[in-house]
């Protein structure tokens, strides 16, 4: 446990890919949508929608990929253990920490949005319809877990990479692709879609919420196997 | 007593490449042990699969008593400074800070010290730093980590002489103070030479040589003279080595040579010289794959 803080302190000692480079994208990006908002407003004060939000979710799967290619081969000359290492990463570091505080800073400043009728232009930057609508705990939440599964992404994709380089990272990302589409041929093949349809219409957030825990979940696991045969 | 180091049967076979080959090895503890031998010799994959970095393919190791692969207990009591450390994106100061926080026994006193011998740069990061400074870097961590098991891989790469020089000091006084058991290779072997109480010597995989480094000191003479003479005074010794350039010759002939062998080669006109240990492991590590077994009984 101690040495699982420790890995945690570690890793946030590069404020660059764990604290800065989030945050500056996310301002970057939301600079960008406001400037372009303000010269092209919605028409008659409509709401405008943009996706940009999940600029900070892309960031943060290389976060999740940098705090393991970076980071791994200096912790395990220091004695430190694939095990501990994931585990302080994933659990303290990442997981909670990060993806707890930066959860709450997506959700107050989808607040502030709110507040300032979309920072005057009724621009919903912060407020994603359907995901990030509900009562700010549900957001809070929401944004949480989906911040938590972008990082044990990328984290397993930064141990596929420094385990089998390129050539393994190309075959993971491949690997992914194709269950994807194995699973939508089952679902075609078994005549299922209307069922599948039905179950995503009436899925709630909080529903949804709970799927993502799960995948990350599943993610963790994942990156755990095989960081144990991970070598420096 | 246990050993502080422990290998049996250790084999580690890359693709097509064997680079470990069924090394054994015991390792005291309290002790300085050179691991030397050529490039690509096996020196580095026995450190990392001791470490655990890096996997057996056959065989076992322990480190103090229980296999070190994942083993927290272990791990926690031993440091690895690679000469091929891929460092974070830190500065010198945050490198060594963070170091401190994994090691029970870590000295602050002793790594401010050193940081400020070497010369370091406390605020530049550790990648822009040449590759002298980055071994420094990890020779600092390596001793202040005060860690029972201290492994230096390479730890003179690209430094300069005052360093090199400061490094052996202070690896001695603190070995005093603070017996640990330490196993270190190096290419530059005459200049560790001192520090070493034992030598062991890696070649293809193999260890070809394992001694006490006092037993070593005299285990082969250079015998140079007319080549007449010369091959008078070698015939029936075993010889490693011979050169010859018109009439002179030199020979090196192993095993210690006691007063009856020195007078005769003094009425022979000979002249004698005793291998250091460098040319000890040229010779062992150097020689064709043929006959490495017979030269470890030096």
């Amino acid at each position: 446990m101690k040495t699982w803080l420790s890995v945690a302190r570690y890793q946030l000692t590069d404020r660059n890919v764990f604290v800065i480079q989030p945050w500056v994208v996310l301002a970057l990006d939301f600079l960008i949508i406001l400037v372009i908002v303000a010269q092209y407003p919605g028409r008659h004060g409509q709401a405008v929608y943009v996706g940009a939000l999940a600029g900070i979710y892309v960031v943060l799967i290389v976060t999740g990929a940098l705090s393991i290619a970076r980071q791994l081969p200096f912790a395990l000359a220091l004695g430190v253990s694939r095990r501990s290492f994931y585990a302080g990463t994933a659990l303290l570091a990442l997981a909670l920490a990060v993806a707890a505080v930066y959860g709450l800073g997506l959700t107050v400043l989808q607040l502030i949005e709110r507040g300032t009728g979309g920072w005057g232009l009724n621009l919903h930057f912060f407020r994603v319809p359907y995901l990030l609508a509900g009562p700010w705990y549900l957001s809070w939440l929401t944004s949480f877990v989906g911040l938590a599964l972008m990082l044990a992404w990328g984290m397993w994709f930064g141990i596929v990479y420094r385990r089998w380089n390129l050539a393994g990272l190309l075959s993971f990302i491949a690997v992914q692709v194709l269950a994807v589409v194995a699973v939508l041929l089952i679902i075609g093949g078994a005549h299922a879609w209307h069922g599948v349809s039905r179950f995503f219409t009436t899925l709630t957030i909080g529903g949804l919420t709970g799927l993502l825990a799960l995948l990350t979940v599943a993610l963790l696991a994942g990156g755990y196997a095989t960081v144990r045969r991970l070598t420096v | 007593m246990t050993p502080a180091i422990s290998a049996a049967g250790l084999t580690r076979r890359y693709r097509g490449q064997l680079a470990l080959d069924h090394v054994s090895l015991d390792i005291e503890p309290g002790s300085i042990t050179g691991l030397l031998g050529r490039n690509g010799a096996g020196k580095t994959t026995f450190m990392r699969i001791v470490a655990g970095h890096e996997f057996a393919s056959a065989g076992r190791v322990t480190v103090l008593g229980a296999s070190p692969v994942e083993n927290e207990t272990v791990l926690r009591q031993m440091v690895f400074v690679r000469e091929d450390q891929s460092y974070p994106d830190l500065r010198v100061r945050q490198v060594v800070q963070a170091a401190s926080w994994f090691y029970p026994n870590w000295s602050h006193d002793l790594a401010d010290a050193l940081l400020g011998e070497f010369n370091l740069p406390l605020n530049r990061k550790v990648k822009k730093l040449s590759r002298g400074m980055r071994s420094a870097v990890g020779n600092v961590i390596g001793l202040a980590a005060r860690a029972e098991v201290t492994l230096f891989d390479e730890p003179y790469a690209g430094l300069d002489p005052v360093s090199r020089q400061l490094f052996y000091d202070r690896l001695l006084a603190e070995y005093a103070e603070h017996p640990r058991t330490v196993l270190l290779s190096t290419h530059l072997i005459d200049e560790a030479a001192g520090l070493f109480e034992r030598v062991v010597v890696i070649d293809r995989g193999r260890i070809v040589l394992n001694t006490a480094a006092d037993d070593l000191r005299g285990a082969a003479t250079s015998v140079s003279g007319p080549a007449i003479a010369v091959a008078e005074f070698t015939a029936g010794r075993p010889v490693w080595d011979r050169r010859r350039i018109a009439t002179q010759e030199s020979a090196v002939v192993a095993g210690t040579l006691d007063e009856t062998d020195r007078a005769r080669a003094a009425a022979l006109h000979l002249h004698l010289e005793p291998l250091t240990l460098q040319q000890v492991v040229v010779q062992v590590a150097g020689a064709p794959a043929a006959s490495p077994q017979e030269r470890t009984s030096a």
